[in-house]
């Protein structure tokens, strides 16, 4: 990384950090404005860890950098229907309670590497359970025995959904991983591929 | 509040009122303020100046709340215009909101509209083909609707009248069934479009794949620098309203010259309720406006009125404009008023994969969205089980194709993937569609708008020949990408409800014969000499071509002849 861009993620991260909701009062209560949906800070926080698990600061900035779990709740809470939001925070409940007895500690206090396989534990489940669905494309698809529940896999593919739309959507991504020209655009219709690369 | 002062019918007599100020509204703006006639200029909805009321238009992507995508609550309490693919966060404000203004729908229909100054050329694909004897000729061949009242040879020079203001990019492509105009530079095809285009011109006799001719200004000439307009900067977020008046807009375009002339007034807030029609004069005197915000009912006068307020709503203020000579809607003698309503079939698409040209990519954005393929099917004879055709678009791409799997870094390192994927290849069909009687429009006897407008209801379907045709697209493209060695090829076909098109047309169609239609040759209301109709509404038959140019080149062309027959004393 240039010295240029790492002086540019400095600015994001200290501009993010002084975004960040002030200590709460109120300790029950997300500060987050929320209309549709009820999150406690505790929530609010383990959406936090899994979204950093998903983008985690590296070498650049990382979801909670980029505040991406407080997109992920303005999503859950704006642009979602009622049945969505109701299995996200069933299925976060199941989730927490899960990580529960699978560990004996909350999310927030496995180490990166146990939160990553829980992670991919449950992705590796969902994926199982659509290849069986595209399957049996004409046959009644058998009730699916795993490990997690629907809503609990709807609570983890709404967060993983919305944490990448919020990562590639950044100021950070579209200026500095994928840039996005506003003005002025351009067309070139032959375009040498390994220019494309480059760039 | 009445202010008797301004309120004088003096001050409320014009030259000419045009209803409406979106394609073709502002068109009979400008040709009419040209020439130094008083105007008054109409329109329903709130204003939009150019650039000054274009919100979002230089918003980042990161900028807008949701990203793009619009609250669920918006979503739900609009299900019609939430199907129309451009109403999203960035370009909602510019659409009719489904609540807003209801419609009755007997049958199904999507009814999208963009009530505003500029209406819906803020928000148009830009698509601006030329219309051929092949289309103007093919009711009176192939035996529907009524014949034309016009050939290709009376509309050519208006068409190139329009093209050389409105600025239109294409190439010079030589097919009889798309003539060629008054080009601006095209945007040329990328690698795997062009390709295409030479396999399908080496492989079939008669089908074409051109660069898409469209409303964007490539290299701007003079009299487009002189609309205060400059070159597209190829950003294609065009439905935002474009601050360069890259594209062709009312707002950019017609509007702003018709109100520098100083003849113009435009009125924003003013539904028509009805077109007044003196029973002793024999023709229009002027048009009843209801103040939206105000509901104060306000009648204006003029010689000439010109409807140019969007298909439908065209349709709804002739039928609602009753009189003793008229009961049954203005210069409605023949009883077809709101009858012979067609759209166009876009209800298939077609992809695939392409696995050559790996060596080559495209880099920036572009605003022509790639080929077109004219319409290729019944053009010099009749050689399908259905009558008329298709054109569709063609368009080649490649992304880096960005694994969602994983989690942390590899994740990360997925999302940030450069490596472009294979070509993709998509096209989608836009068919022409047989006008009919049983497609129809009309009035509600009892329930009215917020204005007091009866509601209009809407009874439009396909029919057997749309199912055909859309069978033939599927067969043929599928053959056509076969052929050029396209892989993975998937059709899609859905249920749209007519109307997502936005090519509504008809209802008051143009024809030789007043006992059939509406319209002469001029768009001139056969029996009301004074009252034009040059929207979409006039239209005999639909073509398979993007109608917007057409709406242009007729109103300039009945705008021409409106004056003339003035100073003939015939208005």
């Amino acid at each position: 990384m240039d010295r240029r861009t790492v002086i540019k993620n400095l600015a994001l991260i200290i501009g993010g950090a002084a975004l960040l909701p002030a200590c709460s009062q109120d300790e029950a209560k997300s500060k987050v404005a929320l209309k549709n949906i009820d999150i406690s800070v505790v929530q609010e926080q383990l959406i936090g860890e899994v979204s950093e698990t998903f983008i985690p600061k590296t070498t650049t900035p990382g979801a909670k950098d980029l505040q991406l779990h407080l997109f992920v709740l303005k999503m859950v809470d704006d642009c979602y229907k009622k049945d969505d939001q109701q299995a996200f925070l069933t299925g976060m409940g199941h989730f927490a309670d899960v990580v529960q007895q699978q560990y004996g500690k909350t999310f927030n206090q496995l180490d990166t590497k146990n939160r990553e396989a829980f992670l991919l534990d449950i992705e590796k489940e969902g994926k199982a359970e659509e290849a069986a669905a595209a399957k049996k494309d004409n046959n009644p698809i058998p009730p699916y025995k795993g490990k997690y529940s629907p809503e609990l896999k709807k609570f983890y593919s709404m967060v993983k959904r919305q944490t990448i739309n919020g990562y590639t959507n950044s100021k950070y991504f579209m200026t500095n991983i994928v840039v996005y020209e506003l003005v002025p655009g351009r067309y070139n219709a032959r375009f040498p591929y390994k220019l494309k690369q480059a760039v | 509040m009445a202010n008797l002062n301004i309120d004088s019918v003096k001050d409320r007599t014009f030259d000419a009122i045009v209803i409406g100020s979106g394609m073709s509204g502002g068109w009979a703006a400008k040709e009419f303020t040209d020439k130094g006639l008083k105007t008054l200029i109409l329109e329903r909805g709130r204003d939009v100046k150019h650039i000054k009321d274009y919100p979002t238009t230089n918003m980042y992507p990161w900028e807008f709340e949701h990203r793009g995508q619009l609250p669920m609550s918006v979503q739900e309490a609009n299900p019609i215009v939430n199907r129309c693919y451009a109403f999203g966060e960035s370009a909602a404000h510019f659409f009719v909101k489904d609540a807003e203004h209801p419609y009755i729908q007997d049958k199904p229909f999507d009814w999208i509209r963009g009530y505003q100054v500029g209406g819906k050329s803020l928000l148009w694909a830009r698509q601006t083909q030329r219309w051929s004897d092949f289309d103007f000729e093919g009711p009176a061949r192939d035996g529907f609707a009524v014949d034309w009242p016009i050939r290709y040879k009376d509309i050519a020079p208006w068409y190139s009248y329009v093209e050389k203001f409105a600025g239109i990019s294409g190439n010079r492509d030589g097919i009889a069934e798309l003539p060629d105009g008054e080009f601006l530079p095209a945007f040329p095809l990328n690698t795997v479009e062009e390709y295409f285009s030479n396999h399908v011109k080496s492989t079939y006799k008669n089908r074409y794949v051109i660069s898409a001719r469209c409303a964007h200004l490539s290299t701007p000439n003079q009299i487009h620098l002189d609309q205060g307009r400059v070159q597209c900067q190829r950003r294609t977020i065009c439905e935002r309203g474009c601050p360069f008046g890259g594209y062709f807009s009312a707002n950019a375009s017609t509007i702003p010259w018709a109100l520098k002339s100083g003849h113009a007034t435009l009125r924003p807030f003013s539904v028509v309720e009805s077109i007044i029609y003196d029973d002793k004069l024999g023709k229009a005197t002027g048009v009843r406006v209801i103040d939206t915000n105000t509901k104060e009912a306000i009648e204006y006068h003029a010689k000439v009125i010109f409807v140019n307020a969007a298909a439908l709503n065209t349709n709804l203020i002739l039928l609602n404009s009753k009189s003793h000579r008229f009961p049954n809607g203005l210069g409605n003698d023949s009883g077809v008023l709101g009858k012979y309503v067609a759209f166009h079939n876009y209800s298939a698409h077609i992809g695939a994969q392409y696995d050559g040209a790996k060596e080559w990519t495209t880099d920036g954005r572009n605003p022509a969205g790639g080929g077109y393929i004219p319409r290729f099917r019944n053009v010099y004879r009749q050689e399908t089980d259905f009558l008329r055709g298709y054109a569709a678009g063609f368009s080649a791409y490649r992304y880096p194709e960005r694994s969602w799997d994983g989690v942390g870094s590899s994740l990360k390192n997925n999302l940030a993937n450069k490596e472009l994927g294979p070509w993709h290849v998509g096209s989608h069909m836009m068919g022409e569609t047989i006008p009919k009687e049983t497609n129809f429009v009309s009035l509600d006897d009892k329930q009215k708008d917020a204005w007091g407008v009866p509601l209009l209801k809407m009874n439009v379907d396909y029919d057997d020949n749309d199912e055909k045709m859309k069978k033939d697209y599927i067969e043929q493209l599928t053959e056509m990408f076969t052929s050029a060695g396209f892989t993975n090829i998937q059709a899609f076909t859905d249920r749209r409800a007519p109307g997502l098109d936005i090519h509504e047309m008809g209802g008051a169609r143009m024809g030789n014969d007043p006992k059939t239609s509406i319209l002469n040759k001029w768009n001139q209301v056969h029996s009301v000499k004074n009252v034009f109709v040059t929207d979409g509404a006039s239209m005999t038959s639909t073509s398979c071509q993007n109608p917007s140019l057409t709406y242009m080149a007729f109103t300039a062309r009945a705008a021409d002849y409106a004056m003339s027959e003035m100073k003939k004393g015939n208005i």
